[in-house]
C-alpha cells in the first residue's frame, strides 16, 4: 500500500476512535470542572450504548424510518439515558457526600451486568444485534478532492454529530457565564459560595453533562465499532480518562490526546498492512498498552503541575464557612 | 441619619461558648472605623454576622436608618456590604476580570461579555489608585495585586460599606502603605470602611474611630485622634484576675536549646515568615514567645519541631545541631511538642485514648516487643495518665479520642509529652479550651518540669498565662524578636505595644 | 474489638436467636428431605443447637452485667448495621428487578439466591468456599490498602499479575515438581504473590514520592496488565487448539489438603481456603497487633499527626501497597492454579478485582470482615448459578452487588451519626452528670460491701 493510500485507510479509523473518547473525556471534564470526580464514565457509556442499540433495533426491525434518523434517535436516548444514569452518582456525591470512587465504582459493576441481564431476557443472549450499517456518504462534501475521499466517503453520521456536541459543549463550558460558575465551583466552591452561586445545583448539572455526554459516546462507538452490543465498550471509558489526564484537563490537549490514543488503537489492529510497523514486529498489545503506560509517564513526571481541578473529588459541606 | 451601619446588641453563640455578647458598633458614613481586639475577641465573628455568614441569635442589623434582615452574602451585597476576606476567595486560574465579574457577570446573547467590565474595572482601579491588569491570572499576580482585586469585586458590586479583615497580615510595609492611601481615597469618595486589625498603629494612622472588643463584650469606642496608642492597648488586654502562681525562683543552669538566625521562608507568600530570630532556654527556666496569632510563631516552632524546613539558621539541643534532622531525631535528642492544633497533629482522631498516648513512644521497648505490641503495658500506662491528669472520657483508655470534648483531648497530648520527660518541652497554647482548674492543673505541671532542671518553651496568646508562668519572655510580631523581657518588671500594657508593633527593642 | 463483638450479640439475643432458629428452620430442616446422609444432617443440626444455646446463655450473663449498653453508642454495631442495611437493599433490589421480568418465579429465584451455598447441601457448600477465595484474597487487599488511607483500585490488575506469573510457572517449570510434591505449588504461588507485590508497588511509590493519585495509576496498570497478559500468554504458554493457556501440571495444582472429606459431593473445593484464612489471620495481626500496623493506620487515618510522631509517611506507603499487591497476587495465583481452569489472552479485565472492592466494604475493611462477606459472596454466586435452572440470568448477582457497594458509600453519614451520639455522651462525662466506667466500678464495688 502506498503512503496515501495508508493515510486514507487509517485516518477516518482514527477519527472515528477520537471523536468517542474526546467526547467522553469532556463529559469527565466537566464534572471534575463542576467539583465531581466521575469514573463511572464506563459504566454510564455501557448504559448508553445500551438502550440506544435497544432502541435503534427496536426502530430498525419495527419501523421504515430512514436509518440516518434511526441513528440520530438513537445518540438522543443514549444521552437522556446517561443522565438518567449518572443522577445516582450526583446524589450519592453531592448530598449524601459519599466517596466519589466508591459511587463511581458501583456504576461501573452495575451497567455491564445490568445490560447482560436485561439483554438476555429480551433477546435470549446477551448481543443486542444492530442490522445496518451506518456508514454513509454525505453529498455535496464528498465530492471534494483528497479530503472529501477521507472525511465524507464512508463516514458515520455519530462521527460528526459528535464533533458538533463537543465544540458546542466547550463553548458553553468556556463562554458562558454558567460555564464560568460551574469552573469555580470545582476550584474554589468558598468563593463561589461567598458571591452567591448555588453550588449544589452547578454540580448536578456537571455531573449530568458528563453522563449525557458519555451516554452519547456510548452510542457512538456502537455505531462505529460494531454490528452489535455485546455489554462492553471495550474500555473505552476508562480510556476516555485516560484522555483527560494526558490531556491535562483542557480541551484543546484531550483532542491531541484522543488523537494520539485513537491512533494506537487503529494501528495495533491495521499494523499487518502498513510494510514500516510489519517490519517493527512488535505484537498489538504493545501498542494498546502505550496510551495506559504514557499517561503514567506523564503524571509521574507532572503531577505537580497537573492542571486538576484542585476542589475535584471533595464534597463540599456548607456548613463550614 | 448619621450612622450607616448599626449592629445593635448582637449576641452570637457557638456550643459552649458565646463569641460575642451584647455588642453593639455604629458606623459612620464616610468613616474609617477600626475593631480592635485580641484572638478570639470576637471581631471575625462580629463582622460575619454583618457579611451574612452567621445568623445572630440576639440583636438587630440597621442599614441606613433601616431594620434589615442579612441572612446570606447575597443579601449582605444587595444592601451594599462587601467584605475582603483575610483569607482571599479567589480562582486561582480565572483571570482577574473574571474573579471580578464571577456571580455578576454581563453576557451578550448568551456569551459572556466582558468588555463592559473590563471598562468599569479601569474606571473604579484609576478613581481609587487599585492597579490590576484585569487579564493576568490570580496565581501569576502579587499577594498586593490579588488584594486590590478582593477589594474591586466589592467595589464592581456598588458595595459602600467595606470590611477589610486583617488585610496587612499578608503584606509587605510597602503594599501596606499603599493600602492605607487606598482606604483614605475610598473615604473620600463617600464609601465607609470597618478595619478589622490588632495592629495599632495602622489604626492610628487611617482610623477615625475604634471599637474595642474583649473576650466577646464590647468595651466601648474611642476616638483615635486623641486617644493615646496606650489606652487603647490597655482597653484591648484589660485588667483581669490574676492568678498569681506560687512558684520559686527560677534556678536556670546549662543552656538547652539555642536557636541562632533562623529563618523560615513561605513559597506561597514570597516572603521570610520568620526572619533571624535568636534566643535561647537553659534548663529550669520557661521561657515564654508572647504576641498576636500570626506573627510567625506557629512557623517558628515548626522549624524547630521540623515539620518544616528552615531556611537559615541553627538550632541545637544541648549542643547537638539539629538543624536539619529529622522529626524522629529530633524528638529522640529530647524534644517533647504539645502541638497547636491538636486535631491535625497532636492526636489520630480514630485511635483509642491508650494508642495516642504511645503516638510517641510506640517503638520504644517499653510498648513492643520484635515488632508486636505489648498491649498489657500500653494499657497499664493509660490507667496512669488517665489518673495523673484527670482525663475524663465514659471508657477510658478505649474510648474512641473523636468523641471526646476538646479539653479532654488535650489532656491527652499534655499528660503524654510532659511523660515523656524530655530535657526540651515546647507548649504551644496548651491550655486553650481548658476549664479553670485544668488550667491551673498544666500550669503546675510545666512549673513542676521546670523546677525538675527541663526547659520549657512556651507559646501563648493569653497575657496573663505569659505574665505568670514565665520565667523570661520574648515578644514576637511580623516573623521578628522584637525584644526580651523580665516578668517581674514588664507591666502587660507594655507588652501589648510590643506585640501590636508599635514599640521594638533593638538589640 | 471482641468486646464490641460480645456486646453487639449479647445485646440483641431475642433478635438474634429468633433469626438462627428460623435460619435452622427453613434452611437446615427441609434438606432432611433431600438425599443426603442423615448422619451428617444431625451432626450438623446439633452443632447449631449448641452454638445457638450457647450463644443465649451468654447473652443473658452479659445483659445482666451490663445494663446501661446503647447500641447507638458503638461504632462498630452502626457499620455492621450500614452492611446490612446495604446489603439488604441490594437483595430488594434485585428482587424487583425479577418481579419485573418473571414474576411467577421471583420468590422462588430469590430464595435460590438467599440460600446460595445451601442449596445443595455441603457439595454447594464446598464450591461456594472454592469460589469465595479469590473473592476473600481480592477484598483483602483493598481492605488492607483502604485501612492505609489508600483506594487500591488496581488490585485487578495485580490479580491478573500473578495469575499469569501462576501459570507460567506451572507450565514450564515442572522440573520443580519433580524434587517434591507441593514444591511446585508453592513456588508458583509464591511467585504470583512476589509479582502482584512488585505490581502493586508501583501505584505505591508513585503516589508517595510523587503525589500522584493510586486511583488513576491503578486503573491505568490494570489495563497494562491485561494487555500483557494476553500477550505473555501467546508469546510463552500458548495452547493454540483452544485458544488459551498451555495446561499447567499436575504438580502445580492446588492441592486438596484432605478437604475433600468434610465436603464429599464437591467437585471444586481445594486447599485455596486454607491459604485465604492464614492470610486473614496475618493481616489481621499486622493491622492490630503490630508496631508496623500502628504506623500503617496512623498514616492512614491522620497523616499530618503521624508525621509529627517521627513516622516515615512515604515508606509505609509503598508498604501497604505492597502487601495490599501481594494479597491481590495469591488471588490471581490460586483461581488458575485449578485443573480445568485456563487464563485467555482476551482483552477483558477480571472482575475479581473489582468485586473485592464490595467485598472489602460489607467487610467494613477488617481482615475478619473480609472473610465473612466474601463467604457471603460465595453464597450468593451459587445461588446465581442454580438460578439458571429458572430461567433467570446470574448476572442479576452482579446487578445485586454493585447496588450493594452503591448503598454502601450512602451508608457512610451513618458514622457521622454515632459520632454525635458519642460526642453528647462525653460533653456529660466532662459536665460530670454521668460517670466514667472507673467511677461506675467503684460505686458497684461499694455498694457490694
Amino acid at each position: 500500500m502506498s503512503f496515501a493510500d495508508i493515510i486514507y485507510f487509517i485516518l477516518p479509523l482514527v477519527i472515528a476512535s477520537a471523536v468517542p473518547l474526546s467526547l467522553v473525556a469532556l463529559g469527565g471534564l466537566f464534572s471534575e470542572r463542576s467539583g465531581v470526580v466521575n469514573i463511572a464514565l464506563e459504566g454510564i457509556m455501557i448504559m448508553g450504548a445500551f438502550v440506544g442499540a435497544l432502541t435503534i433495533n427496536y426502530l430498525e426491525l419495527n419501523t421504515h424510518l430512514p436509518i440516518q434518523l434511526i441513528a440520530i434517535i438513537g445518540l438522543t436516548i443514549g444521552a437522556i439515558i446517561g443522565v438518567l444514569f449518572s443522577l445516582f452518582h450526583a446524589f450519592a456525591s453531592i448530598n449524601m457526600k459519599a466517596n466519589q470512587v466508591i459511587s463511581g465504582t458501583a456504576l461501573n459493576m452495575f451497567a455491564p451486568a445490568f445490560a447482560i441481564f436485561t439483554a438476555r431476557i429480551i433477546f435470549g443472549t446477551q448481543r443486542v444485534p444492530i442490522e445496518n450499517s451506518y456508514l454513509m456518504n454525505i453529498p455535496i462534501l464528498q465530492d471534494i478532492p483528497i479530503i472529501g475521499d477521507i472525511f465524507f466517503k464512508g463516514a458515520y453520521i455519530s462521527t460528526f454529530i459528535g464533533i458538533i456536541i463537543f465544540i458546542i459543549a466547550v463553548i458553553v463550558l468556556y463562554k458562558t457565564k454558567q460555564g464560568l460558575r460551574l469552573r469555580s465551583c470545582g476550584e474554589n466552591p468558598q468563593a463561589a459560595d461567598s458571591l452567591g452561586i448555588n453550588i449544589y445545583k452547578l454540580r448536578y448539572v456537571g455531573v449530568m453533562v458528563s453522563g449525557a455526554l458519555a451516554g452519547m459516546g456510548g452510542v457512538i462507538f456502537v455505531l462505529s465499532f460494531s454490528t452489535n452490543f455485546n455489554a462492553s465498550v471495550a474500555g473505552f471509558g476508562f480510556l476516555a480518562l485516560a484522555v483527560l489526564i494526558f490531556g491535562n484537563w483542557n480541551p484543546k490537549r484531550i483532542i491531541m490526546a484522543a488523537l494520539f490514543f485513537g491512533f494506537m488503537r487503529v494501528i495495533s489492529s491495521t499494523k499487518a498492512v502498513i510494510p514500516f510497523l510489519n517490519d517493527l514486529h512488535l505484537e498489538d498489545e504493545i501498542y494498546l498498552m502505550l496510551p495506559y503506560i504514557a499517561t503514567i509517564i506523564v503524571l509521574a513526571f507532572v503531577s505537580k503541575n497537573s492542571a486538576a481541578p484542585l476542589a475535584a473529588g471533595e464534597p463540599y459541606d456548607s456548613g463550614k464557612r | 441619619m448619621e450612622y450607616i451601619v448599626e449592629m445593635l446588641n448582637i449576641t452570637k453563640e457557638f456550643p459552649g461558648i458565646k463569641a460575642n455578647d451584647n455588642v453593639t458598633l455604629q458606623l459612620k458614613k464616610g468613616e474609617i472605623h477600626a475593631l480592635l481586639g485580641e484572638n478570639g475577641a470576637g471581631k471575625s465573628t462580629l463582622m460575619s454576622v454583618l457579611f451574612g455568614l452567621y445568623v445572630p441569635e440576639k440583636g438587630i442589623i440597621k442599614v441606613r436608618g433601616e431594620e434589615v434582615k442579612i441572612q446570606n452574602p447575597n443579601d449582605a451585597n444587595s444592601y451594599g456590604i462587601g467584605m475582603v476576606h483575610q483569607h482571599f476567595k479567589l480562582v486561582h486560574n480565572f483571570t482577574v476580570v473574571e474573579n471580578i465579574v464571577l456571580g455578576y457577570e454581563d453576557t451578550k446573547h448568551g456569551f459572556l461579555q466582558f468588555d463592559d467590565a473590563i471598562k468599569k474595572i479601569t474606571e473604579l482601579s484609576n478613581k481609587y489608585k487599585l492597579k490590576v491588569d484585569p487579564n493576568q491570572l490570580i496565581s501569576n499576580i502579587s499577594v498586593g495585586m490579588q488584594q486590590r482585586v478582593e477589594i474591586l469585586k466589592m467595589l464592581y458590586r456598588d458595595a459602600e460599606i467595606l470590611i477589610f479583615d486583617e488585610p496587612t497580615a499578608v503584606l509587605t510595609p510597602q503594599e501596606i502603605e499603599e493600602l492605607m492611601l487606598i482606604m483614605k481615597d475610598l473615604t473620600k469618595e463617600g464609601k465607609s470602611v470597618i478595619l478589622i486589625t490588632h495592629k495599632l498603629q495602622e489604626i492610628k494612622q487611617v482610623s477615625d474611630r475604634c471599637s474595642v472588643l474583649r473576650k466577646g463584650k464590647y468595651i466601648g469606642t474611642v476616638d483615635v485622634k486623641t486617644t493615646s496608642v496606650e489606652k487603647m492597648a490597655e482597653m484591648m488586654v484589660g485588667r483581669k484576675v490574676d492568678f498569681i502562681i506560687d512558684k520559686d525562683v527560677a534556678n536556670p543552669k546549662d543552656v538547652v536549646l539555642e536557636v541562632e538566625n533562623l529563618s523560615v521562608y513561605n513559597h506561597r507568600l514570597r516572603k521570610n515568615v520568620v526572619t533571624n530570630v535568636s534566643f535561647n532556654i537553659r534548663g529550669g527556666e520557661i521561657l515564654c514567645i508572647a504576641g498576636i496569632e500570626g506573627n510567625g510563631q506557629t512557623q517558628l516552632i515548626e522549624g524547630i519541631t521540623g515539620l518544616n524546613p528552615i531556611s537559615n539558621g541553627k538550632i541545637t539541643i544541648n549542643g547537638i545541631d539539629i538543624s536539619h534532622s529529622s522529626v524522629r531525631q529530633r524528638n529522640l535528642a529530647g524534644i517533647s511538642h504539645i502541638p497547636e492544633d491538636r486535631h491535625k497533629h497532636g492526636l489520630v482522631l480514630d485511635y483509642s485514648l491508650e494508642k495516642n498516648l504511645i503516638l510517641q513512644t510506640y517503638f520504644k521497648e517499653l510498648f513492643q516487643h520484635k515488632g508486636f505490641l505489648k498491649f498489657n503495658e500500653i494499657r497499664i500506662n493509660s490507667d496512669n495518665l488517665i489518673e495523673r491528669f484527670d482525663i475524663r472520657s465514659s471508657k477510658g483508655s478505649v474510648t474512641s479520642v473523636r468523641s471526646m470534648s476538646g479539653g479532654n483531648q488535650q489532656k491527652v497530648i499534655v499528660a503524654r509529652e510532659i511523660n515523656r520527660d524530655t530535657d526540651l518541652l515546647i507548649a504551644v497554647q496548651p491550655t486553650r479550651g481548658l476549664d479553670v482548674g485544668a488550667i491551673e492543673y498544666i500550669h503546675k505541671q510545666l512549673i513542676a518540669q521546670r523546677d525538675a532542671g527541663k526547659a520549657i518553651l512556651l507559646i501563648s496568646l493569653e497575657l496573663d498565662e505569659v505574665m505568670n508562668v514565665s520565667d523570661r519572655i520574648m515578644v514576637m510580631y511580623e516573623g521578628e524578636n522584637v525584644g526580651e523581657f523580665d516578668p517581674a518588671v514588664v507591666t502587660e500594657n507594655e507588652l501589648g505595644l510590643y506585640m501590636a508593633g508599635s514599640k521594638r527593642r533593638d538589640q | 474489638m471482641q468486646n464490641k463483638l460480645k456486646n453487639f450479640f449479647l445485646n440483641n439475643w431475642i433478635g438474634i436467636s429468633v433469626g438462627l432458629s428460623l435460619f435452622i428452620l427453613i434452611f437446615i430442616l427441609p434438606q432432611f428431605f433431600v438425599d443426603n446422609t442423615s448422619i451428617l444432617m444431625s451432626i450438623r443440626g446439633l452443632i447449631a443447637g449448641i452454638t445457638v444455646a450457647y450463644i443465649i446463655y451468654k447473652f443473658i450473663i452479659f445483659k445482666k452485667e451490663n445494663p446501661t449498653f446503647k447500641p447507638s453508642e458503638s461504632v462498630l454495631l452502626v457499620d455492621i448495621a450500614g452492611s446490612l442495611i446495604a446489603i439488604v437493599i441490594g437483595l430488594l433490589f434485585g428482587l424487583i428487578l425479577m418481579l419485573i421480568v418473571n414474576p411467577g418465579q421471583a420468590f422462588q429465584g430469590f430464595s435460590i439466591i438467599i440460600i446460595g451455598g445451601f442449596n445443595r447441601g455441603f457439595k454447594s457448600f464446598g464450591d461456594m468456599i472454592y469460589f469465595s477465595v479469590p473473592l476473600v484474597l481480592s477484598g483483602l487487599s483493598i481492605a488492607f490498602a483502604f485501612k492505609t488511607g489508600l483506594f487500591n483500585i488496581g488490585a485487578t490488575g495485580q490479580l491478573t499479575m500473578g495469575a499469569f506469573t501462576a501459570v507460567f510457572i506451572g507450565v514450564k517449570w515442572g522440573a520443580i515438581g519433580e524434587l517434591s510434591p507441593f514444591l511446585h505449588w508453592f513456588v508458583a504461588l509464591f511467585g504470583a504473590m512476589i509479582i502482584g507485590a512488585l505490581w502493586g508497588a508501583i501505584p505505591g511509590f508513585l503516589k508517595a514520592y510523587r503525589n500522584v493519585n493510586e486511583v488513576v495509576t491503578g486503573i491505568m496498570l490494570n489495563y497494562v496488565a491485561m494487555y500483557l497478559n494476553s500477550l505473555l500468554i501467546i508469546s510463552y504458554i500458548y495452547n493454540r487448539d483452544y485458544a488459551r493457556a498451555l495446561d499447567i501440571k499436575d504438580t502445580a495444582v492446588t492441592p486438596l489438603m484432605n478437604l475433600q472429606y468434610l465436603f464429599p459431593d464437591s467437585t471444586s473445593i481445594n486447599g485455596g481456603i486454607v491459604v485465604a484464612v492464614v492470610v486473614v489471620i496475618i493481616l489481621h495481626v499486622i493491622l492490630n497487633k503490630t508496631t508496623f500496623g500502628y504506623e500503617l493506620k496512623a498514616v492512614g487515618y491522620n497523616r499530618d499527626a503521624s508525621k509529627y510522631a517521627g513516622m516515615n509517611a512515604k515508606r509505609n506507603i509503598v508498604y501497604a501497597m505492597v502487601i495490599s499487591g501481594a494479597s491481590a497476587g495469591l488471588a490471581g495465583g490460586l483461581m488458575y492454579l485449578v485443573a480445568g481452569k485456563y487464563l485467555q489472552p482476551v482483552n477483558m479485565l477480571i472482575p475479581e478485582g473489582f468485586t473485592g472492592i464490595a467485598i472489602s466494604l460489607l467487610g467494613l475493611n477488617t481482615p475478619f470482615g473480609t472473610l465473612i462477606a466474601g463467604l457471603f459472596y460465595g453464597s450468593l454466586e451459587q445461588g446465581g448459578y442454580y438460578l439458571q435452572l429458572l430461567n433467570f440470568t446470574p448476572e442479576i448477582i452482579d446487578v445485586i452487588i454493585a447496588v450493594i457497594i452503591y448503598a454502601s458509600a450512602l451508608g457512610l453519614f451513618l458514622q457521622k451519626f454515632v459520632i454525635r451520639t458519642l460526642k453528647k455522651r462525653e460533653m456529660l462525662v466532662e459536665q460530670g452528670l454521668i460517670d466514667t466506667e472507673k467511677e461506675k466500678q467503684k460505686n458497684i464495688e461499694g455498694s457490694d460491701k
